[in-house]
């Protein structure tokens, strides 16, 4: 399995997520709507089936270029939606992830990655799937709950009561902030053994804790919870930007042309 | 509202605006001391004044914390207070990510108030400092009574205070020592980041060196644009005997690969010589005019040619240089002339012996395989037992995070709509 599969499988997943989005819609009120689970579930089969194959063929974990990374956020953030909505009955938020995991696919199709079996020696650790596994969920987490902050902001204006939109969003930002930490951390104990130094403030580093702190702010400022809603949600915007300039960004940062953490 | 507005500033209890005027007031008097100091360097005390200094703080604030519950004390342990140290770290850290640090070309005045060097900066160590302080009174005050929720409280907080006090005490204990090995000798000269000798307590002789490699590649090189073509999704050919791939319009069949080989008037040879490349004899078949192009192509090396086959007048197929898949060190350490023991060492494989820890960090890359010098460094770390105690606090404390996220707080809540 190889790249050039790839639309085949990203086409079946996508019709089968736009598929279950429907299906729930029409079959809502009916004793069938187990279909749509099962079309919904399909989609992140597909994604699976997908994956492991590039696996096998490159003889090495996907996870060292930015198109593999994507390729493992798409497969997360529609586990993610998923979870939430059977455990919180958000479509919305189903609608939304699985339209992430979309789009995060099809930027692999349009800009596809180039075939690279290589692992340079530093990467081969056992440390090296963990590592990027906690980060990428961290990162699908905190990505979903900045849309329920933009969603709180909204319905703000709107004069609702967002109180049931805060509490959702202070819950996944505890579990994105808490897989954030874990991804820091794992980082650190395999730098140790890698590099002989477990913090250096590689640009990569200095970025990832800057997320971290961000997200740090965040939780404290909820603390109180009288405080002005409205700030709240706009720190949690603002976290979301620097995460994306920590995994995107960073690469076109003068600071990092030196980083460790080239992909 | 009304009651904020009735409020002075630095009336009792303090908020957001007394607590940023003190973080920033820090950060510029950091920027001030930066400024006079000029080009001093700051040199944290080590071992052991620097655990005597930490004890002290600790003791200081589990006394002041216990015994003078004054507004200020209680202010020292205020999420007001946290965010304001919290926030001018980031935005220092902040102005770090930006600014390539460590570049000497650069100067003028981010240099001049140390944003070129933040991590050494008075700025820096001043924002850290508040922060620890801070810190230090949260964990004290939330410390009892013991329930499950304060006591993953305590290993977060905790667990930070001790990763960040261990690891900034520690770099003044910290040893971090370059030693460049020859096949052969023993060495016990080492130095350190500035270029001064150490002479280790034992000696290390570098037996073998070794390289694994992955198997070169064959793809097109354009002469026009003086480039490997690499088309997305596709992978290279990787040469490996009998190997047959569609590549663009031609079937690249690699009908004979030798590892290391020697050209001679023939063509080319197995040859186990330093500085011998790989090649291949390649028949290459056009899939629309049935032409056959065959040769030999090689990547080359440091000491002999790299060759390449022309298909057109502007597309050649070539080999590219084999990537490193591994390397490694066989080493010998010796503790005396007589007693001595070996060892493997490789990337992501230190070795820890007589209290340090022994990487493989590089090698004479021109040289690639057949490099006969192995560069190892060697650290000496001993506030790491300290520094993993808090990592593996964090982690526990953050299980929990997992488990719990905020839905035991938020029950309160729904009994009074605050929010």
């Amino acid at each position: 399995m190889t790249w050039y599969n790839y639309s085949t499988y990203i086409f079946c997943a996508s019709g089968s997520w736009i598929t279950g989005i429907i299906l729930i819609y029409i079959l809502r009120k009916k004793s069938i709507k187990w279909i749509a689970d099962i079309f919904l579930i399909a989609g992140i089969v597909f994604i699976g089936i997908f994956t492991i194959g590039l696996w096998i063929e490159l003889e090495r974990p996907p996870f060292r270029t930015l198109g593999e990374t994507r390729l493992w956020y798409g497969i997360f953030i529609s586990i993610i939606g998923l979870v939430i909505y059977y455990r919180w009955k958000l479509f919305w938020m189903l609608v939304y992830s699985l339209l992430m995991a979309i789009l995060f696919l099809f930027i692999n199709y349009f800009n596809p990655d180039t075939f690279d079996k290589t692992l340079m020696p530093a990467l081969q650790s056992p440390w090296f799937i963990p590592h990027v596994v906690v980060y990428i969920i961290a990162y699908a987490f905190l990505a979903v709950s900045s849309l329920i902050g933009l969603l709180g902001l909204y319905q703000l204006r709107l004069n609702k009561n967002i109180k049931k939109t805060i509490i959702l969003a202070d819950n996944i930002v505890y579990i994105g902030f808490a897989f954030l930490t874990f991804g820091l951390l794992f980082g650190a104990l395999w730098a140790k053994e890698a590099w002989g130094h477990y913090w250096t403030w590689d640009p990569k580093e200095t970025w990832a804790f800057l997320t971290w702190m961000v997200y740090l702010i965040y939780i404290h400022f909820r603390v109180n919870k009288k405080q002005n809603v409205k700030s709240s949600l706009w720190i949690l915007s603002f976290a979301f930007v620097i995460l994306l300039i920590c995994w995107f960004g960073v690469n076109y940062l003068p600071s990092a042309q030196t980083s460790v953490h080239v992909y | 509202m009304n009651k904020e507005k009735k409020r002075k500033t630095w009336q009792f209890p303090w908020h957001y605006l007394e607590s940023f005027i003190i973080s920033i007031s820090l950060l510029l008097i950091g920027f001030i001391i930066e400024w006079i100091s000029g080009d001093t360097i700051i040199k944290l005390p080590g071992w052991p004044v620097n655990l005597i200094l930490i004890l002290i703080v600790i003791s200081y604030i589990i006394i002041v914390q216990n015994f003078f519950k004054t507004s200020i004390v209680k202010w020292f342990s205020s999420p007001q207070a946290a965010i304001s140290a919290i926030s001018i770290l980031t935005f220092l850290i902040l102005l770090m990510g930006f600014i390539p640090q460590n570049d000497e070309t650069t100067a003028g005045f981010a240099k001049t108030i140390g944003l070129t060097h933040v991590t050494r900066s008075w700025p820096y160590l001043l924002c850290s400092l508040y922060l620890i302080v801070i810190l230090g009174f949260t964990i004290v005050r939330r410390f009892l009574p013991f329930t499950i929720k304060n006591f993953a409280f305590f290993l977060n907080h905790a667990g930070l205070f001790i990763v960040i006090v261990s690891a900034s005490l520690g770099t003044a204990d910290l040893w971090r020592l370059n030693m460049q090995l020859v096949e052969g000798r023993a060495i016990f000269t080492t130095y350190d980041n500035n270029g001064k000798s150490f002479n280790l307590p034992f000696a290390i002789k570098l037996l073998d060196f070794k390289i694994k490699e992955y198997p070169p590649n064959i793809g097109f090189y354009s002469l026009k644009d003086n480039k490997l073509i690499i088309e997305k999704k596709t992978q290279l050919v990787e040469v490996k005997e009998g190997n047959s791939k569609i590549l663009g319009n031609w079937n690249i069949i690699i009908e004979k690969y030798l590892n290391g080989s020697k050209k001679d008037s023939l063509g080319y040879d197995t040859s186990n010589a330093i500085g011998a490349a790989p090649a291949a004899y390649i028949k290459a078949v056009n899939q629309i005019s049935s032409k056959e192009i065959s040769g030999w192509v090689s990547s080359g090396s440091f000491n002999s040619l790299m060759k390449p086959l022309a298909l057109t007048s502007d597309i050649e197929l070539v080999m590219t240089i084999p990537a490193t898949r591994e390397y490694s060190s066989d080493i010998r350490v010796f503790e005396s002339m007589k007693e001595y023991q070996d060892y493997t060492i490789k990337v992501n494989e230190p070795l820890k012996v007589h209290g340090w820890t022994i990487y493989q960090t590089g090698y004479n890359e021109k040289m690639g395989k057949w490099s006969k010098i192995s560069i190892i460094e060697l650290v000496r770390d001993p506030w790491l037992p300290a520094v993993y105690i808090g990592i593996f606090m964090l982690l526990t404390g953050s299980l929990y995070l997992v488990w719990m996220g905020r839905s035991k707080q938020t029950k309160k809540i729904k009994n009074n709509d605050m929010v």
